[in-house]
């Protein structure tokens, strides 16, 4: 039996306790604050690190049209059979392969397809992207996307997803207007992190595909969701779909770019030269690009992710590089067609007067070269018109001493040439137009007068685009404004409304009086109407066209020879009385401008203008 | 003298200290609940039901404990002890092996942990010790000794089980009670000291889960998706909880399951009111806690004799105990044991433990002086 005893015993150590304890729970107190009031947000994301899931879903690419609403570009839905990883369960975790392995066999046989997929890929979509669906077959046609829907559309897990490709219905039709689109890089940023589950954007790679990227993209979407320690996903906590991207107009006409590729096509081509050219039509009031079109070609089909590989590897490795855009990205030697520049810069310049003659023999000695005319047998005496109607060497050269070099180039460079022109699409280059400052720097030699003779019909060392001379084309047609030429009309969104639109500009207008550009067209005229005219192929029945042959030289390196190739050319405006379009054609490697790129040029004219060509014999040609 | 009327019991109980206790008891429930939540439509463990149960049962024996004097429970001092070391001694032979540890006695579908049932125990054994010494003989190094051995037969009997956590509560409540009844702190430091020198002993002799969990607590982030998982999700459940919390059910380590479902009710069931509740549920918490033990040290300066002062003492030092290592657990502040929150974390034992020793301290409080 306990006896009380009395107990007075105020113990100072349970003080000692209390206090004890005291601190105790203020030590948890402030750590609690640490950890949940200074470092929350810490902690905060590294939750959400853990658990959130974010899964890109890429946007549909708006549409390429013409500028009457063709379709040039657009979506195709592909079909791929998928299987949804996290949807499998295995008893065990390291079951989780045998199960997959079971149902794609099990999906094999019921489609009676081979699963190509390997044991790396399975394991590292199941590690890595298991929320998203894995391919097992890319791009069934629609009878095999029917029947899978038909035969295997129960098993679980599994699914038909269609997802938007990028499709250009008319194949190559104006590829290097168009250019190609393929899987966008996966961005670099933190955006990109291990937590972040990507999918691919497709991506304009070339031409207006990657000049208007960021109009065709659209905004991508995302879904959010929430996973458990497994990755199995619990719950989708947000949802924003994909916008589509914008539809961009262009300033080309289908219908006249088929006719400028027919006609090149068809080209009657020396024997064994390749087919290597370009050609530029142009809305000579506007400066718009009605058609622009490039050989060799390629389809941007092929670009697509699972298109036949051995035909983008041959377009790819292909010496003749038909990627290159040969209206803007190629240089060449101009040739004849540069002659209206020396002519309207002697004119301009009091050098030269209409009436001027010259006796063309055949040749012209300067200094103690001596320098031909196209023509050996010479064509007599020539007036200024004559010479540019028949080309005639020899008028150019003596002409072109008395303007001079300089004159001569700062025509050139009125007109754009030796500069870009500033088109709205990416790989144009700007050319050179030499005078004999240029030459001293670059080349540490004199100018010699043989080098103005050569610069006054288009040789030397002057080298331009296509596209430079159907704006020159265009600013003789239009009476002296070079205008910027472009490719996009507008941009506009799904619903129509405008996001953007290109406004005709003119870079400048050229300083020559408006009497002697006429003349210059006059002459230009009667190079394609008058009989004994070098364009007389490119005449159209019912319109009256004006242009100007050339062939220029060039001295090729293929194999270590040295292979002389004439470049041919033709430039042209109609009608001539209020011009709609001027051209430019150009054949790497042809007989002559009158008997290569004049037919041509007639071709695509009469096209243009529903009327057929004038027929002219063989023998009514007159060469250059 | 040994039994009151209830009418005098009801009037003379610490109604703060039941206050607290039942408040404690329904955050307990509710987080519970909680934690063993997985979202709509999934069926519901009935984890926070059971509690109930034991609480009930605990309540029950809270009364009788209330009822019946100290003093009386006390004089049977010796068989609590014995009867303390049967049952672990029993264990170590009958008892179920969960995860590698034989720490369950098991009765039927219910199971008892024997190693809580010792703490008590050894509270009331050591507080009959020391209220028979006189004071001269207390400032004596023999009764520090003595007390000692009485918490070795119980420490080690629990340490082969082996229960770390819980060996480690007895070591505290067994300081404590030496402390206050008026040990000289030499010896006590002396002790301390000895203690310290076996502690390579007890690593040697320790699992390899053991040492992987203390190596863990000092360097977390050594292997976060193994030994130092649950701690790191502790951690970023209490952190992500932030000032204010995501609001009851709302908590995604728990109902995710990045805070393991298997301990997210008892030994981790603060994160989960942390990260729902955020600082302020969890200052809350300590708060109710610091309530608690306030009027158990209340309790013990007030007590009638040193019996029920060294009693209180224990019983506070126990509970303080807990509290301490469990909260500082979630938050890495102490290595990752099986210690549970009183009256918080789900578990039978513990809480009719807990609550036995509550109704003790009720007990000594309407014995006080004055009376």
């Amino acid at each position: 039996m306990i006896l009380t005893a009395p107990f007075r015993d105020n113990n100072p150590r349970l003080h000692v306790v209390g206090a004890l304890v005291g601190a105790g729970l203020l030590i948890l107190l402030l750590a609690l604050f640490r950890v949940q009031v200074l470092h929350a947000e810490m902690y905060g994301s590294r939750e959400q690190s853990q658990s959130l899931r974010r899964i890109r879903i890429p946007s549909a690419r708006g549409d390429i049209v013409d500028r009457h609403g063709v379709v040039l570009a657009e979506n195709r839905p592909r079909y791929d059979a998928v299987i949804y990883l996290d949807q499998l369960r295995g008893s065990k975790r390291q079951d989780i392969y045998r199960v997959i392995h079971s149902h794609l066999a099990l999906l094999a046989q019921t489609m009676n397809l081979p699963v190509t997929l390997t044991e790396q890929e399975i394991r590292a979509h199941y590690l890595k992207r298991r929320p998203l669906p894995l391919v097992v077959w890319r791009d069934l046609s629609p009878s095999l996307a029917a029947q899978f829907a038909e035969r295997a559309g129960h098993l679980p897990a599994v699914d038909l997803v269609a997802t938007p490709v990028r499709h250009y219905p008319h194949g190559s039709l104006a590829a290097h207007v168009l250019g190609f689109s393929g899987q966008a890089e996966q961005p670099d940023d933190e955006e990109a992190d291990e937590f972040y589950y990507y999918q691919a954007d497709t991506a304009g790679k070339q031409g207006v595909e990657k000049v208007c990227d960021e109009y065709l993209r659209g905004a991508p979407g995302g879904r959010t969701i929430r996973v458990n320690p497994s990755g199995q996903t619990v719950a989708e906590t947000g949802y924003k779909p994909a916008e589509r991207g914008d539809r961009v107009v262009l300033t080309l006409d289908a219908r006249i770019q088929r006719i400028v590729e027919q006609a090149l096509d068809r080209a009657p081509l020396p024997a064994g030269a390749e087919l290597r050219a370009a050609a530029v039509v142009l809305d000579p009031r506007t400066g718009e690009v009605l058609a622009m079109a490039s050989r060799p070609t390629f389809d941007p089909n092929l670009f697509t992710p699972g298109a036949p590989a051995e035909q983008l590897s041959w377009v790819l490795r292909n010496p003749a590089s038909p990627l290159l855009n040969r209206a803007i990205g190629a240089r060449y030697a101009p040739g004849s067609i540069f002659k209206p520049v020396t002519l309207l810069a002697g004119l301009q310049h009091g050098a030269v007067t209409s009436a001027d003659s010259v006796l063309c023999e055949g040749s012209l000695h300067i200094g103690n070269r001596s320098f031909g005319c196209w023509n050996r047998r010479g064509h007599g005496r020539v007036d200024a018109a004559t010479a540019l109607r028949l080309s005639c060497d020899v008028w150019f050269y003596q002409k072109g001493l008395a303007i001079k070099a300089e004159t001569i180039a700062k025509e050139a460079g009125e007109f754009g040439l030796g500069q870009l022109c500033g088109l709205d699409l990416d790989g144009e280059k700007p050319g050179l137009v030499p005078t004999p400052a240029w030459k001293r720097l670059t080349l540490g030699e004199r100018w010699w007068d043989g080098d103005t003779a050569q610069l006054s019909i288009g040789q030397s060392f002057l080298l331009v685009t296509p596209l430079q001379m159907a704006c020159l084309t265009a600013a003789l047609a239009n009476g002296g404004t070079v205008w910027r030429p472009f490719v996009v009309q507008r941009v506009v969104t799904a619903e129509n409304l405008i996001v953007s639109e290109t406004k005709p500009e003119a870079r400048r207008r050229i300083s020559a009086s408006p009497s002697d550009i006429e003349f210059v067209r006059q002459a230009m005229l009667s190079v394609v109407q008058a009989t004994d005219g070098t364009g007389r192929a490119a005449a159209v029945r019912g319109i009256r066209v004006a242009g100007k042959t050339g062939t220029a030289e060039a001295d090729l390196r293929v194999h270590g020879a040295t292979q002389r190739v004439k470049r041919t050319w033709f430039i042209a405006f109609a009608p001539y009385e209020s011009p709609e379009v001027a051209l430019t054609v150009l054949f790497e490697e042809g007989a002559s401008g009158g008997h290569t790129a004049a037919p041509v040029a007639g071709q695509i004219l009469a096209g243009i203008f529903g009327r057929t060509v004038e027929r002219v014999g063989q023998e009514g040609l007159h060469a250059d | 003298m040994p039994t009151n009327a209830p009418i005098t019991v009801f009037k003379r109980m610490d109604w703060l200290l039941f206050a607290v206790m039942i408040a404690l008891v329904v955050v307990g429930v509710c987080f519970i609940y909680s934690a063993s939540y997985r979202g709509p439509g999934q069926p519901m463990p009935a984890f926070w039901r059971m509690q109930l149960v034991w609480f009930g049962v605990g309540l029950g024996l809270y009364l009788v404990v209330m009822a019946v004097d100290y003093r009386l429970i006390c004089q049977w001092a010796t068989l609590w002890y014995a009867l303390a070391i049967l049952l672990l001694l029993l264990v170590l032979v009958v008892g179920v092996k969960v995860y590698g540890a034989r720490r369950w006695l098991g009765v039927g579908r219910l199971g008892i942990q024997p190693a809580e049932l010792a703490k008590l125990a050894l509270i009331i054994g050591l507080a009959y010790y020391l209220f028979h010494r006189t004071p001269e003989q207390r400032r004596r190094a023999s009764t520090v000794w003595s007390g000692l051995l009485l918490m070795a037969m119980p420490f080690v009997l629990i340490l082969v089980e082996p229960d770390l956590g819980s060996a480690m509560t007895l070591i505290p409540i067994t300081f404590g009670m030496l402390f206050v009844a008026g040990a000289r702190g030499k010896h006590l430091v002396l002790a301390a000291l000895l203690g310290l020198c076996l502690t390579p002993v007890a690593w040697w002799h320790m699992k390899k889960y053991q040492r992987q969990r203390l190596t863990v607590f000092l360097n977390p982030d050594r292997d976060p998706l193994g030994a130092g998982w649950n701690l790191n999700q502790s951690l970023i459940a209490v952190g992500s909880g932030g000032v204010t919390g995501k609001g009851f059910l709302q908590g995604t380590q728990n109902s995710l399951g990045y805070l393991p479902r298997t301990v997210a009710p008892n030994d981790f069931l603060f994160s989960v009111i942390a990260e729902e509740k955020g600082f302020v549920g969890s200052a809350g918490v300590v708060g109710l806690y610091a309530l608690l033990l306030w009027r158990g040290l209340w309790i013990a300066a007030h007590a009638r004799d040193r019996l029920g002062m060294l009693l209180a003492t224990g019983i506070v030092a126990m509970l303080f105990f807990h509290v301490f290592v469990n909260i500082g657990m979630t938050i890495g502040l102490m290595p990752v044991t099986g210690v549970p929150l009183p009256l918080l974390s789900y578990g039978g034992s513990f809480v009719l433990v807990t609550m036995t020793a509550l109704g003790l301290l009720q007990n000594i409080w309407i014995h006080r002086r004055n009376y």
